[in-house]
């Protein structure tokens, strides 16, 4: 009760948007369903772009097998994705830095339970103030974010979050049920054969998928898995915390940071909850380690 | 503007929730500060294991008071005696809780990554063949991060809290 008041207070005092409180999945489902209907009725133009940027990897989603998709179908929506995602932000050219930022999250990921999956972590270069994460193993962290941090620690915890998304397969299930109804959405309008047509636009216009918001437990579940990684790996689990709480320091209206409000609760939420699910706990977190020393400084232009 | 209300409104609904004090307990040396901002001046040193008061929170943080010191110290770096579920709701703290002390964040104008320009975004083959060639091995990983120091340890992940992101209590 007292909680559903807050919220209320909070959209309307700050002017939200409504949905920018909506973290539903039901929101996301109905986004997918309205764009969907937009690009079938649109095929035309869908098909001039699609002549113009013809991929390497031609028909290749098509193939993908939404009810169970394997490792391969993971890794092969998550290139894709991130591929996007470099196309409206490209990587920082600094391969030092580049690489660091592999070693730290590499290592991060190998204390997970998908170990397995190949890896890749990079720094695009945006003022922008956030991470993503696509499904496979592909996690993206903005300039805008990196130099906001101080240690190693902060950096495994930021990266442990989205490798728990991976891990979770959060983004997966948004796009599994997208791809339910696009389905849905072809049949409905007589338009079946063209299925295909309708899963590359989905997935052509995805890297917008790994900034959508998700479930907000599934965000939650991300910071308390991504401490924990982070702790598994010998850094202080104090990391993200300590990245939430600079966070929670900027104001909304700042623009840099307008998409990671947007698509995850407050700092503070976030921070709240971390502090409810430490300390209601008999686990006692280890020290760790900060590793400040070798922390890959990334200096102003 | 609409954030001094939303914060000084918050106070007030905060005020009622957090009537009688709390104790706690440090989880971690840290440092107090005069303010909630990480850049406040310190006020003192709270090492791991002292008790404290809790007077109020702000945002991420929480004002505390000891036999010794007090100031304003990192939410996570206390542990709330006999927490329970509704506390938690009133730490929603208003995105920053910063409000009223005159502290402007630096709003430069730049332009963030919006989700339209993410939607009309192309994939790009070179930079993507450019971010799998960073990557490195597992092992090479496990090497790098031993040569930090770092060790590995076995720990369970944190069960979610029961009332936290329930919906009514
Ligand atoms: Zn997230």
């Amino acid at each position: 009760m007292k909680k559903t008041a807050w919220a209320c207070l909070f959209a309307s005092l700050l002017s939200l948007p409504p949905q920018a409180m909506a973290f539903d999945l039901g929101g996301a489902l109905k986004d997918a369903v309205e764009k969907n209907a937009g690009d079938l009725i649109n095929d035309k133009n869908s098909n001039d772009a699609d002549a113009t940027q013809a991929k390497p990897e031609g028909n290749s989603l098509a193939n993908i097998n939404w009810k169970s998709p394997s490792k391969e179908d993971e890794i092969k929506l998550g290139r894709e994705i991130a591929g996007n995602l470099l196309g409206a932000a490209p990587l920082v050219k600094n391969p030092a830095l580049q690489q660091y930022v592999n070693r730290v999250g590499r290592w991060v990921a190998s204390q997970s339970e998908r170990s397995d999956l190949p890896w890749h972590f990079g720094v695009i270069d945006s003022d922008d103030i956030n991470a993503f994460a696509a499904p496979g193993g592909y996690v993206l962290i903005t300039k805008g974010l990196y130099k906001r941090l101080h240690n190693e620690a902060e950096l495994a915890g930021v990266l442990g979050h989205e490798i728990a998304h991976i891990v979770q397969k959060h983004q997966l299930k948004v796009l599994q049920k997208q791809q339910l109804l696009s389905l849905g959405a072809g049949l409905l309008s007589g338009k079946v054969a063209k299925g295909n047509l309708a899963i590359e636009k989905v997935i052509g216009s995805g890297a917008e998928i790994s900034a959508r918001s998700l479930d907000k437990d599934a965000e939650y579940e991300a910071d308390r898995m991504g401490l924990i990684l982070a702790a598994r790996a010998g850094y202080d689990p104090y990391g993200l915390p300590e990245v939430l709480s600079d966070l929670a320091d900027i104001s909304s209206n700042d623009g840099s940071i307008a998409l990671l409000f947007k698509t995850h609760p407050a700092p503070g939420e976030r921070l709240s909850a971390l502090a409810e699910a430490t300390s209601n706990t008999a686990i006692s977190l280890p020290e760790g380690k900060a590793v400040k020393n070798r922390f890959y400084k990334l200096e102003d232009k | 503007m609409r954030y001094f209300l939303s914060a000084s409104l918050a106070a007030i609904l905060f005020a009622s929730s957090l009537a009688q004090a709390e104790s706690g307990t440090a989880l971690k040396n840290d440092t107090l500060r005069k303010e909630p901002y990480n850049d406040a001046k310190t006020s003192g040193q709270l090492k791991r294991g002292d008790k404290v008061d809790i007077v109020r929170k702000q945002g991420a943080w929480l004002q505390v008071k000891s036999a010794k010191t007090s100031g304003w110290v990192r939410l996570l770096s206390v542990r709330r005696a006999a927490s329970t579920g509704n506390q938690a709701a009133g730490v929603l703290s208003v995105a920053s809780g910063r409000a009223g002390t005159g502290q402007v964040v630096a709003t430069t104008g730049v332009r963030g990554l919006t989700e339209d320009e993410l939607k009309q975004a192309q994939f790009s083959e070179p930079e993507t063949k450019l971010l799998e060639s960073y990557s490195v091995s597992a092992a090479d990983g496990a090497q790098y991060a031993k040569a930090g120091g770092l060790k590995p340890i076995k720990l369970g992940y944190l069960p979610k809290p029961v009332a936290t992101q329930g919906e009514n209590p």
